[in-house]
């Protein structure tokens, strides 16, 4: 739990100083490559810590003003509903930071000794 | 396994990263543009917010922008420079990508955003010429101190706008086609122009006018589309006096006859290998070409208004956008308080109204663009037959960058007259209207400076001012109408014509023979013109400029008589108008052509109907009061009628190969209807007997009642006008989503409220020139070209529905005005 925040708040500053989307793939790599105890855990904490992120904003954008513009790209997307462009959003990031999470643990696992 | 799940991983990984950083074809790099802190959830309505305070580097004092309710800019300055300054800074925070692409357009760059599916569209565009043409013009503009001064400053604004801008900040547009804003530059101002000519003043007919000719002889194409065709009002009316003693005028030197002979090229060969335009996905509006386009404009003199002041009214017909091709802007500075439209990429009001005049346009439709066949000494195409002797050609390397893929060099052969659109020997990337081997002489490559006329306009403030600015106004010829406070009113059809011999031009022409070349042009003062006509109005609707009393002759291919009729008919029945009675005249929608012909249809029709669905379209029909209503079935079943008509009486005298050919305009079509029920065009030549109106028309209803049906199935709902003609406002990239359908839209392109699928009065004005003067307007559109603000296009509906709203047009920036909701204060920077 601590892990999913610390990695949320880390990524919300990059983002805010930075245009780049892809904190949310760097840092749960880096968190699955320095601290994460299991590569589940790596995934998880990378899933919920982007997908919460960019939920969250993408959210608050969405009843703020952005709901129109939002409307116009789930009919470019061929989605029904304007909200699932929340939904999509906040699953690809937890998708992407997920799965970068794990390739960190993975290779942190080839350094560290077996059955450690 | 330690190894295996790393390398899996960490590949699964890179390909999500990959995947999501880039575009795959026309899908987006979805990480980028879904990143809520820098993507498209950035676009919403949170930009729409005025800034009270701008420093925008270059201004040399403060500028101030008062924003209306409708988001409509009212720009405050010292002096010119930094007029246009905050004029381009202004447009290009409302409409950057559109200035942009539209630029990236014209001048053939768009493979660099789109990849190579826009490779066939950009050599056709450097084929034609047109960057070539933008950079004849930049070097007019910077002759000109004036032009040069207004330019470089909206330049230098766009430019500003530009530099303020993060990713976050950049138009969706650019997120979902992942690319960046370029600087902006003069050359942009000028391929908008380019642009414009492109769209209003390269429509010929000439290549397959040729090969008709070849077909069926000069003395028939005489008749069919003749110089003065029946049943259209010109221009100017014809019992206006010369007030100049007109040129000699060229005169044709050699017989009529296929000139092409001469250099062994059989006209019938120039089609030969037909082509599909340019794959239409990419073609934007504002930049197709057409014989739709068309814009109504008539001046009213206060002898027949109820104030006693002129009205002043226009609405231009291009093709529908969102975003919209127009955004509406006040403008002013020491010396020039103007208020109107103009295009997001270039500066100053281009049609609009002063303290003292207003002016509006109608498009020319003149020929000015000809081709010549070439004879090449050989296949290196290095030198050609000119006069007799061997002229050198020269090339021009285009080099066109292409995302994703290699740069295509396409080297065009330039003649002493323009380039060679079409080689012969190519595989054919043009539309088939361009003759193989051919080159083009057209008036757009000419330098010219159209922005110095548009200062002048934006300034006048007497008739005599207004006249003077026209003379550098050369390429689209525009029908410019105008009306002033003192109560003048007038209509200049207006640019610059080659002098030349009565229907020069209509057919492709001979390279080789010197005497086929442009001599001279019409001078300015004597281009068709009428100041206060004792019938106390002018109007335009792009037909034919002037009777055979006019000396000179300017071009064929005119609109129909339909909508220069009916305004002509209505404002000779007009007293006591007023700007109320204007609007609602801008809205009608009565077909003249209907009313003439549809009476004398139904008689022969009467007791020819077979089956339910004919008696109910002829009942239709005969209840129809002409007047094309979305919500009837009537219109659809006369458009399909009428096409039916055309295809059968002109068919079969279109024989052989000729399925390009034009048909002859509409009003040879009721003319015949009218006086020559019997005329031998009638006749099926394809059948053993003699054919007549009435058989001809028996079929032709028939086939369209059956065509329909087919269409649209059973008689009903689905055969209303407003869903048949489907009028819609496409994206300019054709992006889904961000355009919408107008079902509800009554009117076609041949009545006053020109309303068609894609084409559509693009921005109406009406302008009374009292002591204050008033105005409305509106466009099909709206502000802002962020598809996630509310101003993207909150005027659709009001446009459709024919409401325009009441200008506002402030005197100075302090003025109170209730419409007021927002002020911006800018100041240079370092």
């Amino acid at each position: 739990m601590t892990a999913v925040l610390i990695c949320l708040l880390v990524m919300l500053a990059l983002q805010l100083l930075t245009p780049y989307w892809w904190w949310v793939m760097i840092v749960p790599f880096a968190y699955g490559a320095a601290a994460a105890k299991s590569g589940w855990k790596a995934f998880r904490t990378g899933f919920f810590a982007a997908g919460l992120l960019w939920l969250g904003t993408s959210l608050f954008l969405y009843l703020t003003g952005s709901g129109l513009i939002a409307t116009r790209m789930a009919r470019m997307f061929g989605l029904g509903r304007s909200w699932l462009m929340v939904f999509v959003t906040a699953l690809v990031a937890a998708v992407a930071a997920g799965a970068s999470g794990y390739a960190g643990y993975a290779v942190r696992a080839l350094v560290k000794k077996p059955g450690k | 396994m330690r190894w295996v799940r790393a390398i899996v991983s960490l590949v699964l990984a890179a390909a999500l990263f990959w995947g999501l950083d880039n575009r795959h074809g026309t899908f987006p790099a979805l990480g980028k543009l879904l990143n809520p802190f820098a993507g498209f959830w950035q676009n919403g309505s949170r930009s729409d917010a005025v800034p009270e305070n701008l420093v925008v580097p270059g201004l040399l004092g403060e500028v101030r922008v008062v924003w209306d309710a409708r988001h409509v800019p009212h720009i405050f300055a010292q002096n010119d420079h930094d007029l246009y300054l905050a004029q381009g800074y202004v447009a290009a925070s409302l409409r950057l990508w559109q200035m942009e692409f539209g630029s990236l357009y014209t001048a053939g760059r768009i493979s660099e955003v789109v990849g190579p599916v826009g490779l066939k569209q950009d050599i056709f565009t450097r084929r034609f010429g047109l960057p070539w043409a933008a950079e004849n013009a930049v070097r007019a503009f910077r002759n000109d101190p004036k032009t040069r001064e207004v330019v470089d400053a909206f330049t230098a604004g766009v430019n500003a706008y530009i530099r303020t801008l993060d990713r976050k900040g950049l138009p969706v547009e650019y997120k979902i086609l992942d690319y960046k804003p370029q600087p902006w530059t003069d050359l942009k101002c000028a391929l908008l122009l380019k642009a414009i000519s492109y769209s209003l003043a390269s429509y010929n007919q000439d290549a397959i006018m040729t090969q008709a000719r070849a077909a069926l002889g000069e003395e028939t194409l005489d008749r069919l589309f003749p110089f003065f065709p029946p049943l259209v009002p010109p221009v100017i009316p014809p019992e206006t006096p010369l007030d100049f003693t007109p040129l000699p005028v060229p005169a044709r030197e050699k017989p009529a006859g296929p000139a092409l002979g001469a250099t062994g090229t059989p006209s019938g060969s120039l089609l030969s290998d037909f082509d599909a335009p340019p794959s239409g996905a990419f073609l934007i509006p504002g930049f197709r070409t057409g014989p739709g386009i068309g814009s109504n404009n008539w001046a009213v003199s206060g002898k027949l208004t109820r104030s006693g002041f002129p009205i002043l009214c226009n609405d231009m017909h291009l093709e529908l956008s969102l975003p919209a091709i127009w955004y509406e802007i006040q403008l002013s500075a020491p010396g020039v308080n103007v208020r109107g439209v103009s295009f997001p990429g270039a500066p100053l009001v281009i049609a609009g109204y002063n303290e003292s005049v207003a002016w509006g346009f109608t498009n020319g439709t003149d020929d000015v663009l000809d081709w010549y066949d070439i004879t090449f000494r050989d296949d290196a195409r290095a030198e050609y037959l000119h006069g007799g002797e061997w002229r050198k050609t020269s090339i021009r390397e285009e080099r066109i960058k292409v995302r994703g893929g290699a740069t295509v060099v396409d080297r065009v052969i330039y003649t002493g007259y323009g380039p060679v659109v079409r080689p012969k020997d190519e595989p054919s990337i043009a539309p088939a209207s361009i003759p193989a081997g051919a080159a083009l002489r057209w008036l757009a490559h000419d330098a010219s400076d159209e922005f110095s006329a548009l200062y002048a306009l934006n300034r006048a403030g007497t008739y005599a001012e207004y006249v003077a600015a026209l003379e550098t106004w050369d390429c689209p010829s525009q029908n410019i109408v105008y009306a002033d406070r003192d109560g003048t009113i007038a209509i200049w059809h207006s640019g610059k014509f080659p002098l030349r011999w009565k229907g020069q031009g209509r057919y492709v022409l001979d390279g080789a023979d010197p005497r086929d070349e442009w001599r001279g042009w019409i001078p300015h003062e004597q281009v068709p013109h009428v100041e206060n006509p004792e019938r106390g109005f002018v109007s335009s609707a792009n037909q034919l400029p002037a009777g055979p009393g006019y000396p000179y002759y300017v071009g064929w291919d005119y609109a129909s008589f339909e909508r220069a009729a009916r305004i002509n008919e209505l404002l000779a029945a007009a007293r006591d108008v007023t700007p109320a009675d204007m609007i609602r005249m801008q809205g009608d929608v009565l077909d003249v052509r209907a009313r003439a012909v549809l009476p004398r249809l139904l008689d022969i029709l009467r007791n020819e109907t077979a089956g339910e669905t004919e008696k109910k379209c002829f009942e239709e029909l005969r209840a129809w009061n002409f007047e094309w209503r979305a919500a009837l079935i009537a219109p659809t079943v006369f458009d399909e009628l009428w096409t039916e008509i055309t295809r059968s009486t002109w068919r079969d005298e279109k024989k052989g190969n000729m399925e390009g050919m034009p048909w002859p305009a509409s009003e040879m079509m009721v003319d015949l209807i009218m006086n020559s029920p019997e005329a031998e065009y009638f006749d099926d030549r394809t059948t053993a007997e003699r054919e007549t109106l009435t058989e001809i028309l028996k079929r032709a209803f028939h086939a369209a009642v059956a065509n329909i049906e087919k269409r649209l199935g059973r008689f009903g709902e689905a055969w209303k006008w407003g869903g048949v003609k489907d009028t819609s406002l496409g994206h300019l990239c054709q992006i889904p989503g961000f355009g919408r359908k107008l079902p509800e839209a009554d009117g076609v392109g041949h009545v006053i409220n020109a309303i068609d699928t894609k084409w559509a009065p693009s921005w109406r004005m009406v302008v009374e020139l009292g002591p204050e003067v008033r105005a409305w307007g509106n466009y099909p559109g709206g502000q802002s070209g962020n598809p996630g603000s509310r101003f993207y296009d909150d005027f659709v509906d009001d446009w459709a529905a024919g409401k325009p709203y009441e200008l506002v047009f402030l005197r100075s920036a302090d003025e109170p005005n209730p419409a007021v909701v927002g002020r911006t204060v800018m100041r240079g920077g370092k």
